[in-house]
């Protein structure tokens, strides 16, 4: 489970988050969903233990990410923001190192099964970014864990792309929690079963997807023009 | 950390600037020290030894820049630091992957024991000591160049800011700088140049005090660089 506790950020000046506090439960896919700068990209990184929390408390597992940092990443597969790879890394070599890292024996059944066997021998730089996002996606997966979190997963992607991603997500969603962050408010629909809208560093909704097609949409802009108006 | 390393070092030797650098070393090493042999008429390897700060001042840094500034401008850090690795781990396998580039380095220069072995008697371990000095001066250039890199984004700033600074070590044991100072100042800043803990080795001397001074150096910049990176604000 992940917890968090009136957890804040702050950057300089900036509350990038603002005292949030949420629970995940086992199996859940969360779509995380707020415009560019709401904090979705701080508050993956706070799990990760990648950036401290400058109040309250953060825990992964019976873990804290700040002071059990490798023990929190044993069960976090995390992809970033834009998906940085080693570009010069043919797609083999690097699949290999982050493998080792996570301890992965049978890499190459996933492999398979996300269909990179067709470019294992490419450098990652001659990839499509289709292929870069699988590469990305696959490295996440190493080492089984129970926790995933990736940070817009199918941004700059054509739209079959996007689809495969998604449907990549939603069959991975077996015993494992999936927060995924996004400002696409049709990959939510699509893919969560939990959503929280995250606006100026605060959570203004969580809770269950509307069942009615376009709800997310409608719910994101009811939930900020509430919340705009109570400022 | 052998997975780290290995990648580590992969990213030099996967590399033709490696290869450059390294070949570019050992030839103007070699070249220097032959075009002063004959003009000293010595066998020693001395002159090669003392040239050595100087080459390692350039060729460290070189080496060591990409280290930490390249990941970060490629954002492949984010990577690195959410593997179940520590800051430290991450850390060494980076400077013991630079260390291993300098000892290929270095390799290119036995030549010139050597052919001063067929040539006339030269004392061996001196020749020993030297290496191992040379070893233990590129180790303090190399965490001290490591942790410039991750003080940037750009290579050309941290290749700048290491060589800057390990410019200004080398000069505080010159005999230039000592010109100006009164005794008492001399002896103080000189003890702290790597220049003049390195002239002890080059003499065939192993003392303990520049053992010391140099994994101190080393040490200490090592630990500065994992401090910075667990900062990540």
């Amino acid at each position: 489970m992940i917890i968090f506790s009136s957890v804040s950020k702050v950057f300089g000046q900036k509350k990038a988050v603002d005292s949030i506090s949420f629970k995940t439960k086992e199996g859940e896919i969360i779509g995380f969903l707020g415009p560019n700068g709401a904090g979705k990209t701080t508050t993956m990184r706070l799990i990760l233990g990648y950036l401290k929390p400058t109040t309250g408390k953060v825990s992964v597992g019976d873990f804290d990410p700040i002071d059990n940092r490798i023990e929190v990443l044993k069960q976090v597969g995390y992809l970033p923001e834009n998906n940085p790879l080693y570009l010069e890394m043919k797609v083999d070599e690097y699949l290999n190192f982050i493998a080792c890292a996570k301890n992965e024996k049978n890499w190459q059944n996933l492999v398979e099964s996300v269909g990179l066997n067709e470019v294992l021998n490419k450098k990652i730089e001659e990839l499509s970014r289709g292929f870069k996002q699988r590469v990305g996606l696959t490295a996440a997966l190493f080492g089984n864990p129970k926790y995933l979190i990736l940070d817009e997963p199918t941004s700059g992607l054509d739209p079959i792309e996007q689809e495969k991603i998604r449907d990549l997500i939603k069959k991975l969603a077996k015993k494992k929690t999936i927060i995924f962050s996004t400002h696409i408010l049709s990959e939510v629909e699509d893919v969560a079963n939990r959503l929280i809208i995250i606006y100026q560093g605060k959570i203004i909704y969580d809770g269950k997807k509307p069942k009615e097609k376009g709800g997310v949409e409608k719910l994101f802009k009811l939930k900020i023009k509430a919340y705009e108006k109570s400022l | 950390m052998k997975n780290l390393f290995k990648k580590e070092l992969n990213s030099y030797l996967n590399n033709p600037l490696g290869y450059i650098i390294i070949v570019l070393f050992g030839i103007f090493a070699n070249l220097f020290f032959v075009k002063d042999i004959f003009i000293i008429n010595s066998a020693s390897l001395q002159p090669f030894f003392s040239l050595l700060p100087w080459f390692l001042l350039i060729f460290i840094p070189a080496v060591a820049m990409r280290s930490f500034a390249e990941e970060k401008r490629n954002n492949t850090l984010e990577i690195l630091l959410t593997l179940p690795y520590s800051e430290t781990q991450i850390v060494l396998s980076k400077f013991l992957s630079i260390l291993t580039v300098l000892f290929l380095a270095l390799l290119l220069t036995f030549s010139l024991p050597i052919s001063l072995l067929f040539l006339t008697k030269i004392y061996i371990p001196e020749v020993i000591v030297g290496y191992l000095g040379a070893l233990f001066l590129g180790a303090s250039f190399a965490s001290l160049s490591i942790f410039f890199s991750t003080k940037t984004k750009n290579q050309v700033v941290a290749f700048l800011s290491s060589l800057l600074c390990l410019f200004f070590l080398l000069v505080l044991g010159s005999d230039f700088l000592a010109s100006f100072l009164p005794k008492i100042f001399q002896d103080f800043f000189s003890y702290f140049s790597p220049s003049y803990h390195f002239q002890n080795f080059m003499k065939g001397v192993l003392d303990i005090r520049s053992v010391f001074y140099f994994f101190s150096l080393t040490i200490l910049f090592l630990f500065l660089t994992v401090l910075e990176l667990e900062k990540r604000d």
